[in-house]
């Protein structure tokens, strides 16, 4: 086939393509779709259930059939639509769907068995002996019934996001969103046009009409050279706005590179988040087919996109084309095609009153009732009055009226209304709040009318927002009006396809209706039609049409049909639009984090936190050999370890006391100045919270640490009662935790090497005591704040400085400290310390449990008010008996693991049993065994009981003495020394 | 003066800086950062000459300059006066009002355009949900950056800053980076 005359396509360069392997060529201008068609290929695909060949139905993004897989390697996309791939040098695509060549698909043979694969065969069939579903039929569905194939390879493409924000959104380029921008930048609002295409004008580049006597593209030049020199104005092509959301919220999809040989470094799509005050939805109409027996043949086609074929890239499916349609829009594509030199075979009408428009032989009053032609369309079947004659067509066009793309009018549940002028249904006015839609959108379709709705709707639109826009000096355009006659399908017993891309056909919406699945929400899950990627834009609205005549009621009383986002498919790549890899999410560092990867430490994730977990040294072959180590140094030396991570949340203000008081379960207000005290925090409903320290270093000044995990969440909730709780206290927060690098200094040598720090600071105990806290210098002058508390049950402090100097503070003290056996510990030798001495951390405190099972009843204070006293102390709560114990195994080599139950020596092992578990184990190197942390049940009175501590699933079972948790140190005295 | 040596907050011993097409990346060093909170019945002062801005504002004055974090709240900056103490100035300057040191609580970028505002426009509507032409010299703002919390400053034109929590910086450097390189590629 040689190109027609005309169109928008650049000839004088020659672009290379493949296609199943095959070479060929196009010009810049060119789809894929449309450089198949100047090739002669009209076999693109099988089709999804029966493997039937398949050719091209549309020219835009509602094509149904003919996807594709593009590019090859770890880029190759499966599912393209033909019609939206912008053709470049070196595009290789291949055919989907197939065993075998396309040509001679092995899987044709489905075809054959249509019979068994009717409406609902899923339900029915595959459904016995049930172990077969998984092992065989599922498999063999899914390898028959598909789609195209992925990679398995990563993706090598960057893709990007953005966030834009305009007075008025303008959906669609073509001649009613045209006329929308123009009056709208002209206006000086600030004004957004995207369009799914990658050239501007809609269907005004696919029709032959003229707009002030002169081509389309002349006024759509000049339009272009206007928007060019309005700064207000962003125009966006190759942008698909995929979904409306909430409060003016639109999705949209900018293919930035898609039309690129390889996107190289540069970003290949861009995820676009726009804010609209107002919006115009111009995304014009889609036209609907007419089914008939074998209608599914390549050749086959939508007449309006045949005419888009012609008028905008000089092709034409065949030398010989036939038109079927139910109005006079199919007679327009047989005059431009007729005026291009390719002949009309015939325009098949349904109303017996049709004229010809031009010099072609009319069918009026006739359908085509069959077609013939293994892998192509050769003849069709014309029947007029009961009387059948063949015609040789190797196409051809259906036109059964335009569909209204209310897609993003129905994001919001809008539903269409039928018109019966129109044949159409027609977006629910105000369906999605700031919304005008306009012309064929709207049910204006000819040109003069979208032009004029469309000024129309940004005048309107931004009259909403207070501004004047004026109606523009829009060219003078076609203006016919549009006679049709309803017509939904051609009844005969052959196969008619409603849904070209899920093999839906009018027998399976016939026997959705003989068993009963007649709402077109059963209908559409009983026979999957319009759950196909397209989400059957071509299909809907006749199917409702069709299950409307066969029980006999108008077509809105059967129902109607609405959409979710997306309107196209939208990759997932384009969705997460970031990295994919170690900056997948924001990473935390410490202030000693390069300190301590430069001396190997391991890192481990908490939260968004790296923090160290061990510091291996050379010789250790396993980790605990390094955590062992850690821990028997601190407490036997000096163990410095970051601490930062903990929240410190800074409370200044006349009633600061009185806010905490409220906010711990105990008493704050009652702290000496220069005195830190251990703190709890109940929930509202009186189970533990969170706990950490409280210091006052001044009358109106305190500094509050949460636990890691809670520093954020705890923070929000002192916010939400300081604002909105107790708005009548003088308080005022700000969290500091980033700001002070805070370490930890444990164990029996912790005030020599502080001491070696600190600048002429009294750090005896009676300057100085347990629980005491100060400001301070260290180093000569830093500013620093010390606190005397210990996590770990040895003598120890919480030294802080400013975080960029927290490096050379580790640094400092590990190197002053080497007499003194200073020995940097991580996360897991901070555990081990901590479950020895019996500190609860985020596994006791993990939603479930309360003050009494800590332990820690008596601090929820009587005397006052706090958050969640009064619920600690209803019935359901006090009742319980678990509290927090210890457990060390009786065979000093057993194996302790978290989330074991524990259950009475000997006694059943269920539910009704069960008295407790153990949240927190370790191996103790001070015990020389493994130890737990667990709630029991009446724990306080069973210490030397030895009970079962079980894992049931995995068979593990331990004899475990009950303890006190403080295997460390019980009196305290090494922290008070 | 300590003899501590102090480190930035993307872990260098000097300040990092990166130029991509026309946007120059910058890692602010020595700014001293201090939170200003009025106290119940406090007047709204005028710390160190400089009239304190209202919601969404940035107002710089002579070394110094503050931008609007909530009610009654507000962040002074002060560049090159990391270590000279700026929550005792201020508690001065300010009386009767909450100061909190927060110097070493963020990271500053300081991006410069060599081309105009259109630069720094397009870079906003990459990194941030804000209407990038409203937000004109003069703004400020707390908001989402790839799941991070941050303080943008318009602090003219050609200049934007954008403020993160320090154990952040890496990852705010990052997505700053990544959205100028990927701008600079655009335009090649």
């Amino acid at each position: 086939m040689t190109r027609l005359s005309g169109g928008l396509i650049d000839r004088g360069t020659t672009l290379n393509f493949t296609f199943d392997g095959r070479a060929m060529t196009g010009h810049p201008g060119d789809t894929l779709a449309s450089a198949l068609l100047a090739n002669d290929v009209r076999l693109i695909g099988r089709s999804f259930k029966y493997h039937r060949p398949r050719g091209l139905v549309a020219a835009g993004s509602e094509e149904p059939n003919a996807m594709v897989e593009l590019r090859t390697g770890a880029r190759q996309e499966p599912n393209t639509r033909a019609t939206m791939a912008e053709l470049f040098n070196g595009l290789s695509a291949r055919s989907q769907n197939r065993v075998g060549s396309l040509g001679f698909d092995l899987l044709a043979v489905n075809d054959l068995m249509s019979p068994f694969f009717a409406a609902g065969f899923y339900y029915k069939t595959f459904m016995w002996p049930k172990a077969f579903w998984e092992k065989l039929y599922e498999p063999m569905i899914r390898r028959a019934a598909g789609l195209g194939s992925l990679s398995m390879l990563p993706d090598p493409d960057s893709y990007d996001k953005g966030f834009l924000h305009c007075d008025l959104l303008v959906i669609g380029g073509g001649a009613a969103g045209l006329a929308a921008a123009l009056t709208a930048a002209r206006a000086g609002a600030q004004v957004i046009l995207a369009d799914e295409d990658f050239r501007l004008g809609g269907r005004l580049l696919a029709e032959s009409h003229a707009l002030n006597d002169a081509p389309a593209t002349d006024w759509i030049a000049q339009i272009e050279a206007e928007f060019a020199s309005l700064p207000n104005l962003r125009v966006m092509t190759r942008t698909t706005v995929f979904g409306a959301f909430d409060h003016g919220i639109y999705g949209a999809v900018e293919r930035v590179g898609d039309h690129l040989a390889t996107p190289g470094q540069n970003v290949r799509q861009t995820l676009w988040r726009i804010t609209a005050k107002r919006t115009v939805l111009a995304a014009g109409a889609t036209e609907r087919h007419i089914p008939f027996a074998n209608n599914d043949r390549p050749g086959v086609m939508l007449a309006g996109a045949m005419r888009a074929y012609a008028n905008r890239w000089a092709v034409s499916p065949a030398q010989s084309v036939a038109i079927f349609t139910n109005g006079d829009d199919g007679h327009r594509t047989a005059l431009d095609l007729a005026a291009k030199g390719v002949t009309i075979a015939g325009v098949i009408d349904t109303r017996a009153g049709a004229r010809a428009q031009g010099d072609y032989p009319l069918f009026a009053g006739a359908v085509v009732s069959d077609t013939k032609g293994r892998l192509g369309l050769k003849r069709i079947a014309v029947t007029r009055e009961g009387q059948t004659q063949w015609i040789e067509a190797g196409a051809l066009g259906v036109a059964g009226g335009w569909n209204p793309n209310v897609h993003l009018a129905s994001h919001h549940r809008g539903r269409p209304v039928w018109n019966d002028d129109l044949l159409a249904f027609l977006p629910e006015p105000g369906a999605v709040p700031g919304m005008v839609v306009a012309g064929a959108a709207n049910g204006q379709g000819s040109t003069h009318a979208a032009l004029q709705s469309g000024a129309q709707a940004a005048i309107d639109a931004l009259a909403g927002l207070g501004m004047t826009a004026h109606q523009p000096d829009l060219p003078r355009a076609e203006d016919a009006p549009v006679n049709q006659a309803a017509f939904w399908h051609v009844p005969g017993k052959g196969r008619a396809w409603v849904d070209f891309q899920n093999d839906v056909t009018v027998k399976d919406i016939k026997l959705a209706h003989q068993e009963n699945m007649r709402p077109v929400e059963h209908l559409k899950r009983w026979t999957t039609l319009g759950m196909a990627t397209d989400q059957g834009k071509t299909a809907n609205v006749t199917a409702l049409a069709v299950m409307a005549e066969l029980s006999g009621q108008s077509i809105p009383a059967t129902g109607t049909t609405i959409f979710r986002p997306p309107y196209t498919g939208v990759s997932l790549s384009v969705l997460g639009a970031g990295d994919t890899g170690t900056h997948f999410r924001p990473r935390r560092l410490t202030p000693t984090h390069t300190w301590a990867a430069d001396q190997g430490a391991v890192f481990v994730e908490v939260g968004q936190w790296m923090r160290a977990q061990y510091f291996p040294r050379a010789g250790e072959t396993h980790w605990r050999e390094t955590v062992d180590r850690e821990v028997l140094a601190t407490r036997a030396g000096v163990g410095l370890c970051d601490v930062t991570t903990l929240g410190k949340v800074d409370v200044q203000g006349a009633d600061a006391g009185e806010f905490l008081n409220r906010i711990y379960a105990n008493a704050m207000g009652s702290l000496k100045v220069g005195m830190v005290r251990y703190g709890l925090m109940l929930r509202e409903d009186g189970h533990a919270y969170d706990d950490g320290t409280c210091a006052r270093l001044a009358e109106d000044h305190y500094v509050v640490t949460t636990t890691t995990a809670q520093a954020g969440p705890v923070y929000r909730h002192m916010e939400f009662a300081r604002q909105c709780l107790w708005p009548d206290l003088d308080v005022q927060l700000i969290s500091t935790t980033d700001a002070w690098a805070q370490i930890s200094v444990a164990g029996p040598n912790a005030r020599k090497l502080l001491e070696r720090v600190v600048d002429g600071f009294d750090l005896s105990n009676a300057a100085f005591p347990f629980m005491a806290c100060a400001e301070l210098s260290v180093c000569k002058g830093l500013r620093a704040r010390l606190f005397r508390i210990s996590f770990s049950g040895e003598l120890a402090y919480e030294i802080a400085v400013p975080a960029r100097y927290g490096n050379a503070l580790m640094a400092r003290m590990i190197a002053l400290g080497a007499d003194l056996g200073a020995t940097p510990y991580g996360t897991e030798a901070l555990g081990v310390l901590r479950i020895e001495k019996g500190h609860a951390a985020g596994n006791e405190l993990n939603g479930q449990t309360t003050a009494q099972m800590l332990g820690m009843g008596r601090m929820v204070s009587t005397k006052k008010d706090s958050i969640g006293a009064v619920m600690s102390r209803r019935e359901g709560l006090t009742a319980e008996t678990r509290v927090l114990v210890g457990l060390q195994p009786v065979d000093a080599s057993a194996r302790v693991a978290p989330g074991m139950h524990l259950f009475t020596e000997g006694g059943a092992q269920n539910t009704d049993t069960d008295q407790g578990w153990i949240t927190s184990a370790c191996y103790s190197p001070h015990l020389g065994s493994m130890i737990g942390l667990g709630f029991l049940a009446n724990g306080a009175d069973r210490m030397g009981e030895v009970i079962t501590a079980a894992n049931p699933l995995e068979g593990q079972s331990a004899a475990l003495r009950v303890v006190s948790p403080h295997f460390v140190d019980p009196e305290g005295g090494r922290l008070r020394d | 003066m300590t003899d501590l040596t102090p480190i930035m907050a993307l872990g260098g011993q000097s300040a990092r800086t990166q130029i991509l097409g026309a946007l120059t990346l910058s890692e602010t060093p020595d700014l001293a950062l201090a939170s200003l909170a009025l106290r119940r019945g406090t007047v709204q002062p005028v710390p160190m000459g400089l009239p304190l801005p209202g919601p969404g504002g940035w107002t710089a004055g002579q070394g110094v300059s503050a931008f609007w974090t909530g009610p009654g709240q507000w962040m002074i900056e002060a560049v090159g006066r990391a270590d000279t103490g700026i929550e005792q100035a201020l508690k001065h300057a300010a009386p009767g009002c909450s100061v909190t040191d927060q110097t070493d609580g963020f990271a500053a970028i300081e991006i410069t355009s060599s081309a105009g505002g259109a630069p720094i426009r397009a870079l906003l509507e990459k990194l941030v949900n804000l209407d990038a032409a409203g937000f004109g010299p003069g703004s400020a703002t707390r908001t989402g950056l790839e799941h991070m919390t941050v303080f943008v400053i318009r602090r003219s034109e050609d200049r934007l800053a954008v403020i993160g929590m320090r154990s952040l910086a890496g990852s705010l450097w990052h997505a700053v980076e990544r959205a100028a390189r990927h701008l600079q590629e655009g335009t090649q």
